[in-house]
């Protein structure tokens, strides 16, 4: 057989004309992928030359074959007609989807390809146009980037670990800095001269800094890495627990704390706990002129799906120049001698709100008291 | 009390960091002066300490013993484990003190037969506090068997 006899046949086969068959044969030959026109059963009857050099065969050895010789599985089955549908029902089912598939090369390899179908009429019924496109190079770069992504992951997970780790371990030695410029301090200030207690008492200041530090570095890396599984809890019960740890802040500043009715939230409850307990705190210590009156209000999405929080307050308010900043690490706004701490709260609070899929943030200006906000989610409908 | 016609009360302290022996003897100290504090610096030497093995020969019988559990050579859990065994040693009170708060360590020592377990406070107020009350509840009002001695 020649080339040119096959080719021949394969047109008569699919001819309503010549003329329009040979411009068909034109626009599979312009078309970038290879191309590989089938009859319902199975049999190719036409290709194109990107398909000759894909599966390494040329034209004659491929037409009157099985597809299945090219592509083992996946492809033939599609095309069945059976008893409860058509051939033509069998093809639309799968028309416009691209179906990924294994494809076989005359020497035996295989690579991934991903396949388009399409009907064409013809004389003798509806043939099967499928579009092959080689998806090597795609999936190396999909399992590349799912490579890096993991990667990542566990790179994030590790500095997650060492910071943990670090604050821990860290805490050891400080105990014994902290503790024994105290001891110097209660036993000696007072007895050696002006210099040393003055000295001591920056040792003291500077240890006792840093512990706090620590602590809250340690809070914060917890917050990754000792979370458990978010469960349905009742945020009012948290903000309650939040607001008796709060007591004695409440007292002093004579605080008052209203709320809305709390809805059953998807949380980590004592991170829940945690994160009111750091707004309500900063809106307590953060106070205005007046006693601190703070609200928290919640309201449904249109969905259903997710609850806005909202922790608003009468005090001191924040400069919208300072919004991206106060939720960063160690992020402060006032002199130690006006506020103390270490300017943790609301990058925990971030970080919290973060771990549970939602996100924070805050309206404020300067006098005029200041609105945290946040989301999380409702409880799970089923899953 | 008189210090002088009461007997002493012999308590042994299981702790490797030199910092932390330092700072429990000054507690002590402040807390009951009657109290005479010996020292282990690992589990071996608490065990050849209680077993009165060599150089401990006359070793005093602890009247409490206070365990961290992070020790060199042999821990404190193997410590606690051994004390909790031993039929003459058993009735010796026997506390945790560490600086760990995990759970698995706080559940297998009260499974071991620790008689409490207690973390070891960051600031050093809470610290002296913190022996002020073993003082107070194990070495003044509770009742510690007398044998062995």
């Amino acid at each position: 057989m020649t080339e040119g006899e096959t080719v021949n046949g394969a047109a008569s086969t699919a001819r309503p004309g010549d003329a329009a068959d040979a411009r068909y044969r034109g626009l599979l030959e312009a078309a970038p992928d290879a191309m590989v026109v089938v009859d319902q059963a199975g049999e190719i009857v036409l290709l194109n030359v990107q398909a000759e050099k894909r599966f390494g065969y040329s034209r004659d050895e491929l037409i009157g074959q099985q597809v299945r010789n090219i592509i083992p599985e996946g492809f033939a089955e599609r095309l069945i007609a059976d008893d409860l549908r058509s051939a033509a029902e069998a093809l639309a089912q799968h028309i416009g989807t691209g179906i990924e598939l294994i494809a076989r090369r005359k020497d035996g390899t295989e690579f991934p390809i991903e396949m388009m179908l399409s009907p064409l009429e013809s004389a003798d019924g509806i043939l099967v146009t499928a579009a092959i496109r080689d998806i090597t190079v795609r999936r190396a770069a999909e399992a590349t980037l799912a490579a890096t992504i993991e990667e990542l992951r566990r790179s994030n997970e590790e500095l997650g670990q060492f910071a943990y780790i670090a604050s821990h371990d860290l805490q050891e030695p400080l105990r014994m800095v902290a503790s024994y410029t105290q001891l110097l301090a209660r036993r000696y200030v007072g007895r050696l001269d002006a210099d040393a207690d003055e000295f001591i008492a920056f040792a003291v200041d500077g240890a006792t800094r840093m512990q706090r530090l620590i602590d809250d570095l340690l809070a914060y890396s917890r917050v990754g890495t000792q979370g458990v599984e978010l469960s349905e809890v009742s945020s009012e019960d948290a903000f309650t627990r939040a607001v008796r740890h709060l007591g004695a802040a409440i007292d002093e500043q004579a605080a008052r704390i209203t709320h809305d009715p709390l809805p059953t939230v998807l949380a980590d409850e004592t991170q829940l706990v945690q994160l009111f307990q750091n707004l309500l705190g900063n809106a307590i210590k953060y106070r205005g002129v007046g006693p601190p009156e703070v609200h928290v209000a919640a309201s449904a999405s249109e969905d259903g799906d997710t609850w806005a929080f909202a922790v608003r307050d009468n005090g001191l308010g924040i400069d919208p120049v300072y919004f991206e900043r106060i939720f960063g690490m160690f992020q402060r706004l006032h002199r130690r001698d006006e506020f103390s701490g270490t300017g943790i709260g609301l990058a925990i609070c971030k970080k919290i709100v973060e771990r549970h899929g939602g996100s924070l943030s805050v309206e404020s200006a300067l006098g005029l008291g200041s609105t945290f906000r946040f989301t999380l989610s409702a409880s799970p409908v089923a899953s | 009390m008189n210090p002088d016609s009461d007997p002493p009360i012999e308590v042994l302290l299981v702790e490797d960091s030199p910092g932390d022996v330092r700072l429990t003897r000054e507690a002590f100290r402040d807390a009951n002066l009657r109290i005479r504090l010996h020292v282990a610096s690992d589990g071996v030497e608490a065990m050849a300490f209680l077993r009165r093995d060599e150089p401990h020969q006359d070793a005093p019988r602890p009247d409490f013993i206070l365990l961290d559990l992070n020790l060199p050579r042999m821990d404190g859990r193997e410590v606690l484990a051994l004390v909790k065994e031993d039929a003459s040693l058993r009735t010796i009170p026997t506390v945790i003190l560490t600086t760990s708060e995990a759970e698995t360590d706080i559940l297998m020592s009260y499974e071991l037969r620790a008689n409490s377990y207690l973390s070891k406070p960051v600031q050093l107020d809470k610290f002296e506090l913190l022996v002020k009350s073993i003082n107070d509840f194990w070495l003044t009002k509770a009742k510690l068997p007398q044998a062995h001695r």
